[in-house]
């Protein structure tokens, strides 16, 4: 028996263990980045290749006069989603768990519901609520509100709704991550603590309150991070639903980044805007996490 | 004498067990032979999802590799996102990965020829079959030196569709579309459809109203000019027609929601919509969606411009072309489109060709809608061959969106646009 062999677990080195995750990461994703960074520096476009590096592309990209609306656009898109995915997948997860502590039947059929909407292609997605969102006199949510005696609502055709339609389609989809996520942090409570609430007679909304919210707090903070980052890559669900419009109302980053490789050609401002929407990725993370930096001790 | 399709049809008939062997989903002829081309096409003929056209389109290829048993064409589907197909393309031509022969949409044709990529295929057309494709094409496709560098195999055009028991004549100019609509909607329709929403289509179908008062939107060049001299109110003023019918509501504001010609069909087939700007080939579809009855009430007619004789539509289609310098699969190239596209696939699926000759050779053109389609293309347009008119489109994408939505008003977008335009260019 070798010395090594002889070490309890957390002494063995573990450089070994960690090289093929740290060549994979490499290969799939750090090289792909580099990459990107190395094209931002040029004068790359899809018809030609690089012939000299350059600081054009990002003198062109942060002089383009649309960029400040196409960010703001941005941010607001993927705030609002990610406060309203917390809230929504948050609620279900709850919903779910409470159905099934009280062994209310459906409830797997009800999470699997959810779920169904997750495993829609962003492309679908943006096609079955452009078909609802549909403002011709048949069109079917303006029908129905219609027979309420509500609406029509301009759901895709006025600029600021939309965006408010771009985020429900996003959400429509999304809210079935954030539920699973939730979920699965939920169901790690201790039901103990919950017994010892009911028996000090704590009502739903401070349980809520003391334990449950507490308790998520690390849950919620990864989601937060890793739907944050999803919203903030989306861009196809947007493209079959309004392709950005009206004019650029629904133009988000990760769009307009499409549209400059696609339309213009142009490779080295595509990543730019690449590098861009990755710095913000990761602007959103530190923050998430600086935010959330005393849950991890919760 | 005319061919009669069915005809056709009924003489292929017994090869069609031949046929299936032959044609697979990714080849065409016997996998042993010794000479391959690689070929890149959309999924509308060979592999359409319309059986009937399939098996036309099978009979018609493999008629074509019996006679040539020494080759197989080994075939590759582009998705129907035509930018991005269309740039992976050219990427891939460009670094010598590309295919032998490729189908391109007539927009991105320039895009091509200026990239150098293209094979003449000179060997395979006449100059008299040159001659006799309509100017515009002719120009598209020959360079300086008369090489035909590509075949396009079939054009459409835009046009007025109208429902004639609510708009019995057909508005010639800008203010009779604006009256007869504001008529229709008195009588609870919407007056007029048009793509407005953030896509190609919103682009080109416009565009027919700038054309129509002489607006260029490049120069000789390839440099972008339309908010330059004359061209700028020419464009201020098209821009305003449209305008207008939204503002009037004319044109129902949802418009800038409308990213896709069946929005059209599925109007005229609800019986809400008194007029759309189409395109010739959604005659066919309304004849096979809508009942006899209601058919019979729509008609078209050639858009209407400013005034009754400025008149202009955008004409769009695909081509063929060589991307091989093997002259050989060039040659074998330019024979797929002689003999199965241009010709008896236009006549199959009533594409509009290209040139008279196929008009008259198949009854498939016999229809009065071809009369009025074959005298629109005489004020056919076809997008500039210019690298820049993909982001122009986008530009005016954003343009028309924005001042029909109020976020803008025509002069403000037209700057934004300008500027965006020349930047890009700038770039290029």
């Amino acid at each position: 028996m070798t010395a090594t062999s002889e070490r309890a677990p957390g002494q063995v080195h573990p450089a070994p263990w960690l090289v093929p995750a740290v060549l994979v990461l490499a290969a799939f994703y750090a090289v792909p980045v580099f990459d990107v960074a190395r094209l931002a520096f040029s004068d790359a476009s899809l018809v030609d290749p690089a012939t000299e590096v350059s600081t054009a592309a990002f003198r062109a990209v942060l002089s383009n006069p649309a960029l400040p609306g196409v960010v703001a656009t941005t941010l607001l898109f993927v705030v609002v989603n990610v406060v309203a995915l917390q809230i929504l997948g948050l609620a279900i997860a709850l919903l779910i768990a409470r159905g099934e502590r009280r062994e209310l039947p459906g409830m797997a059929a009800f999470r699997t519901l959810v779920l169904a909407a997750w495993v829609v292609p962003g492309i679908a997605n943006g096609l079955i609520w452009q078909i609802l969102f549909d403002e011709a006199p048949y069109g079917t949510l303006n029908s129905i509100l219609g027979g309420l005696g509500l609406g029509p609502v301009a759901w895709l055709s006025d600029p600021q709704m939309a965006l408010v339609s771009a985020v429900i389609a996003n959400l429509w989809q999304g809210t079935a991550f954030s539920m699973i996520v939730l979920y699965a942090a939920r169901r790690g409570i201790d039901p103990t603590l919950y017994e010892v609430a009911a028996l000090d007679g704590a009502g739903p909304w401070r349980t809520f309150r003391a334990i449950t919210l507490p308790l998520l707090r690390r849950a919620i903070a990864v989601n937060t991070v890793l739907v944050s980052v999803q919203t903030l890559n989306t861009f196809d669900s947007i493209l079959a639903l309004t392709g950005g419009g009206p004019g650029r109302a629904t133009e988000v980053l990760a769009l307009f980044t499409f549209n400059t490789v696609f339309y213009n050609l142009d490779l080295a401002a595509g990543c730019v805007l690449a590098l861009l929407l990755f710095a913000l990725g990761m602007a959103f993370t530190l923050l998430i996490g600086w935010l959330n930096r005393g849950a991890s001790e919760t | 004498m005319k061919l009669n399709l069915l005809a056709i049809a009924i003489a292929a008939s017994p090869t069609v067990l031949g046929a299936q062997d032959l044609v697979t989903r990714n080849r065409v002829g016997l996998p042993d032979a010794p000479n391959t081309l690689t070929f890149r096409l959309t999924a509308y003929d060979l592999y359409s999802t319309d059986q009937d056209t399939k098996a036309a389109f099978e009979e018609l290829f493999s008629e074509f590799i019996e006679a040539r048993p020494d080759w197989k064409i080994e075939t590759q589907l582009q998705t129907g996102n035509i930018g991005q197909e269309q740039a992976r393309l050219l990427q891939q031509v460009r670094a010598g990965r590309g295919p032998d022969c490729a189908m391109i949409d007539s927009s991105q044709l320039a895009v091509f020829k200026n990239a150098g990529v293209l094979q003449p295929m000179n060997a395979v057309f006449s100059e008299e079959e040159v001659a006799d494709l309509f100017p515009y094409v002719r120009d598209a496709i020959t360079d300086e030196g008369g090489n035909v560098l590509a075949w396009w195999w079939f054009t459409d055009l835009r046009v007025l569709y109208r429902d004639t028991s609510v708009v019995p004549d057909a508005p010639q100019t800008w203010d009779e579309v604006q009256v007869a609509a504001e008529a229709a909607v008195e009588e609870g329709k919407e007056g007029i459809l048009f793509n407005g929403g953030r896509w190609e289509g919103t682009a080109f179908d416009w565009l027919a109203n700038y054309w129509a008062q002489g607006g260029t939107l490049v120069d000789e060049n390839g440099a972008p000019v339309f908010a330059e001299g004359e061209n700028r109110q020419k464009f201020l003023d098209a821009v305003a027609y449209y305008q207008r019918l939204v503002e009037a509501g004319a044109a129902p504001q949802r418009v800038t929601s409308i990213t896709d010609y069946d929005a059209f069909n599925a109007a005229a087939a609800a019986g809400t919509a008194a007029m759309f700007v189409g395109g010739n080939w959604q005659y066919g579809q309304l004849r096979n969606t809508l009942p006899e009855e209601d058919f019979a009430d729509w008609a078209v007619s050639e858009l209407p411009g400013p005034t009754a004789d400025q008149r202009a539509t955008g004409t769009g289609g695909w081509s063929i072309a060589a991307l091989s310098d093997d002259p050989e699969k060039a040659e074998l190239c330019g024979e797929i489109v002689k003999e199965i596209y241009a010709g008896p696939g236009n006549a199959y699926q009533g594409l509009l060709p290209t040139s008279e000759a196929i008009y008259e050779r198949y009854d498939a053109y016999d229809g009065p809608e071809f009369e009025l389609f074959a005298e629109a293309l005489q004020n056919g347009v076809a997008r500039p061959g210019a690298e820049i008119y993909p982001e122009i489109s986008n530009q005016i994408q954003i343009l028309i969106g924005d001042v029909l939505s109020g976020s803008a008003s025509p002069e403000e977008a037209l700057e934004a646009a300008a500027s965006a335009v020349q930047a890009a260019y700038e770039r290029q």
